[in-house]
C-alpha cells in the first residue's frame, strides 16, 4: 500500500497519474478521505507554496500540481460529501467591478483550494453589492478581492468600505493584485494583503487563526 | 539634437542634451486631463512632454484576420469571438484587460491542423505604406523611428490562454517551441515588408509582459529553452538591419536580466517599479549593457505628492543618466489619477532633472 508521503511528493512534482493513482490505493485500503486529503493532498500543495514563494518553482509547475490535486479530489469529494466532511472555512474570491482580469485570482484559488479553503468564485468585474451578497449567503470567513490595474484600485477601496459598512464582524478581507501593495490594505481598511499566491494561503490562515 | 540622434547616443551611451523621453497613457488620463485643461490628445501629451520617439506600425499576427464576430453584449460590455478564434469579453468604450473566456486554439491537433495553416497563409496585417509615410514623417520631426510587435510569449497566451501555455510548457514544449517560432516568423515577415516600401527604422520595439510582480511567469531556464531563441531571432534580425532593440515587459524580472543582454536586447522597458523593479539597483550592475527606459512609479504619480514625485524622479534619473543610457517613461500608463497640475509638474521635473 502505498503513503501518504507519497501522495504529498506526487502532488508536489505534479504528477498526476500517480496522484491519482495512488489516491485511489488508498481509498481502496480503507484510508479515510479526510486523512486523504488532510494528510496527503494538502502536504503537498504547501511544499508547491513554499516552493513557489521562493522562486524555485514558477507558474507551470504550480498549475500542473494543483491540476493534480484537482483530479484527486474528483474521486474523494463524494466520499467525503458522504462522511460529512466540509472545509472548516469558506473564501470568496473575485475580480473587482471594473477588472477583466482573472488570472490572478484563479491561481490564488488553487492555491487556497490546495490548502483545504472551500473557494466560491464570483468571477471578475463583481459588484461590491455581489461580494456582500455570496458574503452573507455563504457565511465566509474570507473575501477575497483582486485587480490588476491601477484604475480599478478605487472599485477595491468601495468594496471594502460597503463590506465594512454591513458589519460582516467574523469575515476578513484579503486583497492581492499586481498593482497592489502592503500600504494600499492599510489604507483602505483591509485585513490581508497577499504579494504572489504562495503567500496568500499563509495570510489566509493566519487571518482565520490558524498558523500559517 | 533631434530626438533621434539623443536615443542614438543614448544607446552608444554617449553624452546627451537631455534624456530621451516617451510616456503611456489611460484613454480615462487623457479624458480626465481635457477636462483640467489639456488641449488635444495623447498625441499634445506626448508633444508637451517633449517625445522622442515615432512607431511605424503594430505587428500581432492572427490566424483568422479581419474576423470579429459579436456574440453578446450588455450595458457594459461585449463579448466577442475574435481574430484568434478565442472569445473573449471587452469592455464597451473603457479601457482595460478583456476577459478571456475561451480559446479557439485548445489542443496540440488544432494547432496543426487549423491554426498554424492559417498563421503562415494569412496576408500581411498591417499597412506597410502607411507605415512608411509614417518613417518619412518620423524623419522629417527628427524622432526616432521604430518598429513595433509582439514577440512570441506574449503571442502563445493570446492564441492559447495562459493556463494551457503555462502547463504545455512543461508537458508539450515542442509545441510551445513550434508556435513561437511561427508568430516570430510572421512577424519578421511583417516587418521586412515595411522595409521594403523604404522606410529604414531606428530600431525595433517588442511588446511582450512574461513576468507578474512576485516573478517571471516560468522560470528563467524555461524561458531560455523555450521562447529565448525567438527573442534573439528578432534581435540578430534588427542588428542585422542596422536597429536597435527595445524589450518591452511588464512585472519582475531581476532573474532574466543576463538572458535579455544574451539576447541582444539593447533597452528594456518599462521597468515595474510596483513589481519591485528598481534602476538605482540594476543601473549599476546592467546599464552599461542594457539602457534602461521608464521605472517612474505610477503609484507616486497617483498620490499627487509633488514632493514624493520629485524625489522618484530625481533619484531614479540620477541612477539612470550615470550610464548614459537611459530614457524617461513612466513604469506602465499613467493613470487617471494623476491630474493635469500634477502631469505637467512632472513634466516639469523630467526637464530639470533630466539634463545633463
Amino acid at each position: 500500500m502505498p503513503l501518504l508521503t507519497d501522495l504529498t511528493a506526487a502532488v508536489a512534482a505534479g504528477k498526476r497519474t500517480d496522484t491519482v493513482r495512488i489516491t485511489q490505493e488508498l481509498i481502496a485500503a480503507g484510508t479515510g478521505p479526510g486523512i486523504i486529503v488532510e494528510q496527503g493532498l494538502v502536504p503537498g500543495m504547501a511544499i508547491v507554496g513554499e516552493q513557489f514563494k521562493r522562486n524555485e518553482i514558477f507558474v507551470p509547475e504550480m498549475l500542473v500540481a494543483a491540476r493534480a490535486m484537482k483530479e484527486a479530489l474528483k474521486l474523494l469529494e463524494p466520499l467525503l460529501a458522504a462522511a460529512g466532511i466540509k472545509p472548516k472555512y469558506t473564501v470568496i474570491v473575485g475580480t473587482v467591478q471594473g477588472d477583466l482580469h482573472d488570472i490572478g485570482k484563479n491561481l490564488i484559488s488553487m492555491m487556497w483550494r490546495g490548502a483545504g479553503f472551500a473557494v466560491v468564485d464570483l468571477g471578475t468585474n463583481v459588484s461590491p453589492e455581489k461580494y456582500l451578497a455570496a458574503a452573507l449567503e455563504h457565511k465566509a470567513h474570507i473575501v477575497g478581492l483582486s485587480a490588476l490595474l491601477t484604475t480599478t484600485m478605487p472599485a477595491m477601496k468601495e468594496t471594502v468600505r460597503i463590506l465594512r459598512a454591513a458589519g460582516l464582524t467574523n469575515t476578513k478581507i484579503m486583497i492581492g493584485g499586481a498593482p497592489i501593495t502592503q500600504a494600499f490594505a492599510d489604507d483602505i481598511g483591509a485585513d490581508g494583503y497577499a504579494a504572489d499566491a504562495g503567500t496568500a494561503v499563509d495570510v489566509a490562515k493566519k487571518l482565520v487563526g490558524e498558523t500559517a | 539634437m533631434t530626438g533621434c540622434e539623443r536615443v542614438n547616443r543614448m544607446f552608444a551611451r554617449q553624452d546627451q542634451d537631455r534624456v530621451p523621453r516617451c510616456d503611456a497613457y489611460w484613454p480615462e488620463t487623457i479624458a480626465r486631463w481635457q477636462r483640467e485643461g489639456l488641449q488635444g490628445d495623447h498625441n499634445d501629451a506626448l508633444r508637451l512632454l517633449g517625445a522622442d520617439f515615432q512607431p511605424l506600425c503594430w505587428s500581432w499576427p492572427a490566424p483568422f484576420h479581419g474576423q470579429r464576430t459579436v456574440l453578446t453584449q450588455d450595458a457594459e460590455t461585449e463579448t466577442v469571438r475574435d481574430a484568434w478564434g478565442g472569445v473573449a469579453r471587452f469592455w464597451k468604450g473603457r479601457s482595460g484587460t478583456p476577459e478571456h473566456i475561451s480559446f479557439g486554439c485548445d489542443t496540440r491537433e488544432v494547432w496543426d491542423k487549423t491554426y498554424r495553416p492559417a498563421m503562415l497563409a494569412a496576408p500581411i496585417q498591417i499597412d506597410t505604406r502607411l507605415a512608411a509615410l509614417r518613417f518619412q514623417d518620423g524623419r522629417r520631426l527628427g524622432k526616432w523611428t521604430h518598429l513595433s510587435g509582439v514577440e512570441g510569449f506574449e503571442a502563445l497566451r493570446r492564441l492559447i490562454g495562459d493556463e494551457a501555455c503555462l502547463i504545455a510548457m512543461i508537458e508539450d514544449p515542442d509545441w510551445v517551441r513550434d508556435i513561437v517560432r511561427v508568430h516570430t516568423d510572421i512577424v519578421l515577415r511583417t516587418f521586412e515588408a515595411v522595409l521594403a516600401e523604404g522606410a529604414q527604422p531606428d530600431g525595433l520595439w517588442i511588446y511582450g509582459d512574461m513576468a507578474y510582480n512576485h516573478a517571471t511567469m516560468c522560470s528563467p531556464a524555461m524561458y531560455r529553452d523555450l521562447v529565448w531563441p525567438d527573442h534573439k531571432r528578432m534581435a540578430d534580425w534588427a542588428h542585422t538591419r542596422g536597429m536597435k532593440v527595445i524589450y518591452h515587459t511588464d512585472g519582475c524580472v531581476s532573474g532574466v536580466l543576463d538572458l535579455y543582454v544574451e539576447a541582444g536586447f539593447d533597452c528594456f522597458q518599462p521597468i515595474e517599479a510596483k513589481a519591485g523593479m528598481d534602476i538605482r539597483k540594476f543601473a549599476p550592475t546592467h546599464g552599461s549593457r542594457l539602457a534602461m527606459f521608464g521605472n517612474i512609479d505610477v503609484m507616486k504619480m497617483g498620490t499627487n505628492d509633488l514632493d514624493l514625485i520629485e524625489e522618484e524622479i530625481r533619484t531614479k534619473f540620477a541612477a539612470g543618466m550615470a550610464t548614459r543610457g537611459y530614457a524617461y517613461h513612466s513604469d506602465h500608463s499613467v493613470p487617471p489619477q494623476v491630474s493635469w497640475a500634477t502631469y505637467k509638474a512632472i513634466i516639469s521635473f523630467v526637464e530639470r532633472y533630466g539634463r545633463y
